[in-house]
């Protein structure tokens, strides 16, 4: 194990942990319901560890990526609905990032958004054409550490603390109505599912095999997985803390994902609303290529084509064919002229929906000893995959009454 | 596991990933074909690969479907060329040699081949 390696993996995950929809659903969670959700953050970033760090695991040792192996325990028919369900989760996710970066960009510099989307559209899949899959990785990862920025503003408005730490114990707000309890629901289960995206396992697998991960890679991912996606769950934890010490008492309602930044803009003035929403950029255009990615991924591993960014784009034809017309698409979505804010409701719903299909072959596949040999689910790992992977069938049942009940969590 | 010892088809190789000599992805054992027939001993004979092989496992809306989008055709792959079976099947030849290459081909013709690190 290289510790150097080991460092920028782990910083990669911190920076490239946030996506627009916990930016979106973290700072409104906050201004709703002060600190009271930020046990959903807890439970789900260790839900999401305990996937990821299992994805990587069945990469490094059966050496083949999820979809590959879905396809094999599901079947052609069951395998089929399930990649044209995540398709379209995955898709509707990548066109609410490109919205999202444009709008950053337009925050930032006052371009119009339509052109900034077009624009970033573009540099994005040229970036993806010219750099090697760890130089993408890290570009975006890193630079997106710059998020960190919404960490320091928390610290610097002397928030209770004490009050930060009881929001780690799983609760309901007492003296809710039968309403403002619905849309607390929804939230419950919108958290869970931004955090546990199911392109952020695709990806993550994905990029294991990428990077010519081995059985001796074990430790490297468990490591990767638990230190970087649970620092990368602070800065969430941090963007829900300041909207409830900033906008809760004010009556603030987050209702554009550019108002998140404004609490780095308190405690700094200017310079911490340019860091917050370059940290804001890099994040979200970070996820915007993993979620093109991880469809295309799961595209070409469904089908048995060439894939992978460690080869160059022509070596795996339509493996790039696919991702450029990923990105193409999700375009097009954006320029319909959607509101990102849309598309982020659509992307948290049918995410949630395509979590448990995605999960239930992988936790089988983590549990058969055949395909895994020493390296299969323990005990812990076993009764954590089982617990997760209940909580979020839960959440997919409740999601789409408590969406339509509560208008999106919107009461 | 070698190509000649028992297995269990429909659960250990349908649906497995296929892999070159040059460990290049070139399809998914999509059907296979058997030699022999009732009251005579069943041999495996060949893997078949690409979307025309999924006929008998779709139905015929799905089917339809699959052939406007990706075409219905149909590469064999004799047993004697698959070298060993595990979460994937590794065959001892290259895909050309197979017409598995087709497809990844006619893609690349779309593509520059410049500008990437």
């Amino acid at each position: 194990m290289n510790p150097l390696e080991l460092t920028l993996g782990i910083m990669t995950a911190v920076g490239g942990f946030v996506d627009i929809s916990e930016l979106v659903f973290a700072a409104k969670a906050g201004s709703k319901f002060g600190y009271a959700l930020i046990w959903v953050f807890a439970l789900s970033t260790i839900g999401i560890i305990v996937f990821s760090e299992m994805c990587g695991r069945v990469a490094a040792t059966a050496k083949q990526p999820v979809f590959s192996l879905m396809r094999h325990r599901l079947g052609l028919k069951l395998g089929l609905a399930t990649l044209a369900a995540s398709f379209v989760a995955n898709l509707i996710t990548c066109a609410a990032e490109l919205g999202g970066v444009a709008l950053v960009i337009n925050y930032l510099t006052g371009a119009p958004y339509m052109l900034m989307a077009v624009v970033l559209t573009l540099l994005i899949v040229l970036s993806i054409w010219v750099l090697p899959f760890q130089w993408i990785e890290r570009t975006y990862g890193l630079l997106g550490l710059f998020m960190i920025t919404f960490a320091a503003a928390l610290v610097a408005i002397h928030p209770p603390w004490g009050h930060i730490a009881g929001g780690f114990v799983p609760q309901v707000p007492h003296g809710l109505s039968k309403k403002e309890l619905l849309t607390f629901g929804y939230f419950v289960v919108a958290i869970v599912s931004a955090v546990m995206f199911p392109y952020e396992v695709y990806f993550y697998s994905s990029g294991g095999i990428e990077e010519g991960w081995g059985p001796k890679d074990v430790l490297t991912n468990r490591l990767t997985a638990l230190i970087g996606m649970g620092l990368g769950s602070t800065l969430a934890i941090s963007i829900l803390a300041n909207s409830a010490q900033m906008f809760e008492p004010a009556n603030v309602d987050p209702a554009i994902p550019g108002s998140a930044a404004l609490q780095a803009a308190i405690p700094f003035g200017k310079w911490g609303l340019i860091l917050a929403l370059m940290g804001m950029f890099f994040a979200v255009a970070g996820a915007a290529v993993e979620t093109c990615l991880a469809n295309a991924y799961s595209i070409a591993q469904f089908f048995g084509w060439v894939w992978g960014r460690h080869k160059k784009p022509w070596e795996a034809p339509r493996f790039t064919i696919t991702w450029i017309a990923i990105f193409a698409i999700a375009l097009a979505i954006v320029l319909t002229g959607i509101d990102v804010m849309t598309l982020v409701e659509f992307a948290i719903l049918f995410s949630i929906l395509v979590l448990p299909l995605t999960y239930l072959p992988l936790l089988l596949l983590a549990n058969d000893r055949k395909y895994m040999r020493e390296y299969v689910n323990g005990a812990l790992a076993k009764a954590l995959g089982w617990f997760y992977f209940a909580v979020i069938t839960l959440a997919a049942l409740a999601a789409l009454p408590l969406y339509l009940l509560t208008s999106g969590g919107n009461g | 596991m070698r190509p000649d010892s028992p297995i269990k088809l429909v659960s250990e190789l349908l649906d497995l990933p296929l892999l070159d000599v040059e460990g290049d992805y070139c399809g998914v054992v999509d059907d296979v074909e058997f030699k022999g027939g009732p009251g005579k001993e069943l041999e495996l004979k060949a893997l078949l690969v690409g979307p025309g092989a999924y006929r008998t496992r779709l139905p015929r809306w799905g089917m339809w479907f699959v052939t406007k989008l990706a075409g219905d055709r149909v590469a064999r792959v004799p047993i004697d060329k698959v070298r060993s079976v595990s979460s994937a099947v590794h065959l001892e030849c290259a895909a050309r040699d197979l017409g598995l290459h087709k497809s990844e081909a006619a893609a690349a013709k779309w593509l520059p081949r410049w500008g990437a690190l």
